[in-house]
This record gives C-alpha cells, structure tokens and sequence, in this order.
C-alpha cells in the first residue's frame, strides 16, 4: 500500500447500512457492506458502531460487491454488533495494513474465528488457478465458520476439542504429516497466538516459508501513534502487518506473549 | 523509534506520559479529514516505571538523543514525574502543559495561565538537574509569546510549539454523531502549518533559547519556514501518515537542497530570517 503524498478518501470516517447479516452459530455472525473500496486477503477494516467504539477486523471475503466482516462476540464491542439489524449504519475505514502473497500449494491454517482471513484468501488463490489444502480447528463445530465453503474450494481437514467436526484435538496434531502427504510448499495461518507458537515450532525445521495474520491493540491503523509496535523489530502491524513474513516473525521477540493493552503496558 | 532513526530522524520524543498509566480514550481516537487529523488518545502511556525502562532499553540500542515527554494532573506531579524520569537520563525532557483533549479531567490546560506555568518551570527544573528541559505549548491561552518569555524567565532551556490545535469536532452526517469517542480532538497535519509557524515567529521574537518547531509540517517547504520564523528543530508526527516513514530522509534532503540551491554554508544562516 503505498499512500505517499495523498489522502484515500476511505481513510476518512464513513458510514454504512449493513446489507445482510449471517448467523454461523450463538454469537459468531458476518456483516455485508457495499464494497466502497479495494481489499485483498489479510488487509483489514476499522469497524466503528457509533457511540461504543472503534475495533480493526479482516475482512472475510468479497461476494457481489459486498465486503464480509466476521465477528464472534467476545468483548463489549462485539457483543454490541450481535444486536446490529439490517440497514443499522456502522463506520468502515480501510483498508489498512498489507495483506497475504499468493502462492501455489499452499496449506492454509485457521483456529477459530482467526479463519476469518484466509477465506478471502482462498477466494483470491483460487482465482489465480493456484492449489491449496486448508487444516481449520476450533473449540466446537460451529465455530468453524465456511466449513463447506472452504471444503468446497479445496481438500480440508478439520479439528475441534470436542471432536464435534474433523478429528478431536488441535491442529498442530497432525500439521507435519499433512505438510508431507499433501506437498505443501508455502503457509498460511490465521488465529490465536498460541497457535502461531505452535505452529512456528513445528513448520521452522521444514524450511517452508510461511505467513502469519497477527492481532495486536490498536488506536489509529495508519501507522503513527505506535500502538501496535512489535517488540524486537519495531514493526507497526498495522502498517507493516497484519500479515508478517517468515523473516519478519523472527524478529519478534514478544510472540505468544506480553505485548501492548490500551494504555501502551506491556500485558 | 529505532525505524524512524533509519530513515533520518536526529532525535525522538517519546509519547507523553506521567505516573500512572492511562488507557486514554476509546476509538475512534485519531480520524484523518481532508486537510489534516484530529486526535483525541487522551494521553494513554503505559505509566512512568513502565516509560523509564522503555527509555533505558532505547538508549542501549540506540545513539540517537531521546527527548521524554512528560505531563502530570498537579504541578507537584509535574516535579515527580521530572525526578523519576531522570533516572533513564533522557537527552532532554520536554514537558507538555497544553495537551487540548483532557479538560474534563485536567481542567484547562497549564500552559494557558502564566502563574501555573511558571510554577510547573521552576519545580521541573529544580528536579531535572543537568538534563536540558523544553516546555511544549499551544497555540491558545493568553498569547505565545507571553508564555515563552515566562518559561525563559523560570530557566526553561527550549520551548516546543506547538501542541495541536483545538480542540475540533467532526460529525458523520449519515448517524449525525460526532465521529471522535471523546467528541473532540486536538487538529494536527497540514491544516495547522500556519498557525505553527505564527506561533513560532511569535515565540521566537519573545525570547532567546531554542525552539523546536512542530505543526503540520508534511514537505520540506513546510520545514523550511518553520526555520525561517525561528525553529531550531522540526518535530513530525502526523505527517508519517501522509508521507510514510521516509517523511524524515526527505525532508532533510530538501532542506539540504533549498540551503544548496540558495548557496547558504549552514542551516544557521537562515533561522530566523524571516524576521528581518
């Protein structure tokens, strides 16, 4: 993204009747909003609901010129979006930050609502002709939100705790197996931090170069008030990020744990 | 901090903070318009024991001098949060009294009334020892240049002009709100050169010590006239938005390329001139 010297009009704040709404299951839905500007795979949106607060969410997929905002509720924020209804305006920003490369023969990871990103993302690999193999877990079955969608683009395995869909267990469990058997020579992934730890001990002796959707706080999404600085590489996420190279992660010296709350504190 | 240094900072401030931490407002807290930002973070920092070990671990890494910018909700604050913040022995200490956005809570700010900021002067310099200190003022209150003079006269070694501006409102027309969580924002970027470089001029006709000079400046013209009215030094925030963490290499190229260009030996030639 290069902004150098002039101002993108969608940078400015602007509202929008939500379109339709999806219920995945209790207290994961997506939001559709006309498609005002340009978004690729990874690259987010600030979600404004007047009144409550301002939060940066990937958008999950393109369809009809409608842009896709998946949201479980978690905090007070998203809990404030499940009671949204059609035609209720919220403020869309974006899109801000860099988003995933494609590349072919790819296994794309997802845990939880963290799948959010790689749906677009298999959107645009498939538009591009390119194969890839998606490995998604969750605490349950209908938090794997696109299960068939996904299943549908390409070969899929599943995960939950519960084993109420795909095997029971995590991911990770079986991540060098399907690495080996289905030739996998690029990753994505997408979800909780932990996982990332995880998946990063496993995938680094392979030699596979990989990309990660991180999460931090953040206040302004253009790279000025230093909010979401990761440590040990001084990396603005949501400039540089939210998706990271290879190269980019080893620099950073705070994954999986404390990094920066509201206040700027190390938490 | 490291990166902006790369790409041709001389110095860094840190973002202000005081004794405890503050979340600052919610978002919306910083929202761009056409011809500049409006900004409400309402002061979040991490704290000041949190800030000194950030300082400490900067200045390992890094040669480059580190302003801290400090602020406090009492003047005694002011005199703590200096004698703490001593302790990572910044290169300077820059002591904002005119932060826009925490009236509520803050009251006005300091630096509008003279007796207070002469106050906040003297026990900041009573604590801060050898470490040179900058007061940051605004462009509001009972005149700049007022101000300056009594930061000089209580030993303030530089002034900082000027804070944003403000504060502004904006309002989505289409839910009829205004757009900030905190209503309003102090105005920074492009729309505030003028009244920074004013205010500049003005403080540099009042009194001696350096200015450091931010305000909207976005290219190196903006630069180049901050010098002209009296700065010393450029402080840039916004206009990393704007132009991207190069903002720094170029404007020192282009200030380079005026001075060059006007066949001046040295930027000293030119501070001030416009006064002339």
């Amino acid at each position: 993204m290069n902004r150098s010297g002039a101002l993108r009009m969608s940078d400015l704040m602007k509202t929008y009747p939500i379109r339709k709404i999806h219920e995945h299951g209790p207290g994961v839905k997506s939001f559709y909003f006309d498609k005002d500007f340009e978004i690729r795979a990874g690259e987010f949106v600030n979600v404004w609901s007047p009144g409550v607060d301002e939060k940066p969410y990937s958008v999950s997929a393109v369809i009809d010129d409608m842009i896709e905002v998946s949201v479980k509720a978690y905090g007070p924020f998203s809990k404030d979006l499940m009671i949204k209804k059609i035609g209720d305006r919220l403020g869309l920003r974006g899109s801000f930050g860099h988003g995933f490369t494609l590349h072919d023969n790819a296994l794309l990871i997802g845990g939880g609502i963290g799948i959010a990103p790689l749906r677009i993302l298999a959107q645009e690999l498939t538009a591009k002709g390119y194969r890839f193999v998606n490995l998604l877990g969750a605490a349950v079955a209908y938090e794997i939100i696109f299960a068939s969608d996904f299943e549908k683009a390409g070969k899929t395995y599943f995960t939950t705790d519960d084993g109420s869909k795909g095997k029971k267990g995590l991911v990770t469990d079986d991540l060098t197996e399907i690495i080996e058997n289905e030739k996998i020579e690029y990753i994505y992934a997408a979800g909780p931090e932990i996982m990332f730890v995880k998946v990063k001990e496993i995938i680094n002796p392979l030699n596979i170069p990989y990309e990660f959707c991180m999460e931090r706080y953040m206040k302004c999404g253009i790279g000025i008030c230093g909010q979401c600085c990761m440590d040990g590489s001084g990396i603005r996420l949501c400039v540089e990020g939210p998706v990271l190279k290879k190269e980019d992660i080893a620099q950073i010296t705070e994954l999986g744990m404390k990094h920066r709350d509201a206040s700027g504190r190390r938490v | 901090m490291k990166r902006v240094i790369e790409f041709g900072a001389g110095a860094v401030t840190s973002k202000s903070f005081n004794k405890d931490w503050r979340t600052g407002h919610k978002n919306p807290s910083i929202v761009p318009f056409e011809h500049g930002m409006l900004n409400a973070v309402g002061l979040s920092n991490p704290g000041l024991d949190e800030m000194i070990k950030e300082i400490q671990l900067y200045k390992e890494e890094c040669d480059t001098p580190i302003i801290a910018s400090i602020f406090g909700r009492s003047i005694e604050e002011f005199g703590e949060v200096t004698r703490r913040t001593c302790e990572a022995e910044p290169d300077m200490i820059e002591v904002n009294i005119s932060c826009p956005n925490v009236h509520s809570e803050f009251g006005q700010p300091f630096g509008d009334s003279c007796p207070d900021t002469a106050k906040i002067v003297q026990i900041v310099k009573e604590h801060a020892g050898n470490i040179p200190v900058a007061i940051k003022l605004g462009p509001h209150g009972p005149g700049i240049g007022v101000i300056a003079k009594v930061c000089e006269e209580n030993g303030a070694d530089a002034i900082t002009a000027i804070n944003t501006v403000g504060p502004g409102m904006l309002i989505d027309i289409d839910v009829q709100r205004p757009v900030l969580s905190n209503l309003t924002g102090g105005i920074s970027g492009p729309a505030i050169l003028p009244v920074a470089v004013k205010s500049v001029y003005e403080v540099y006709k009042n009194v001696k010590i350096p200015i450091i000079g931010t305000g909207g400046v976005t290219k190196p013209s903006d630069a180049i006239q901050m010098i002209l009215a009296g700065s010393t030094a450029i402080g840039v925030g916004t206009a990393v938005y704007y132009e991207g963490i190069e903002v720094f290499r170029k404007l020192n190229e282009g200030i380079e390329k005026y001075l060059l260009e006007k066949g001046y030996k040295s930027i000293e030639q030119i501070r001030g001139a416009a006064h002339e």
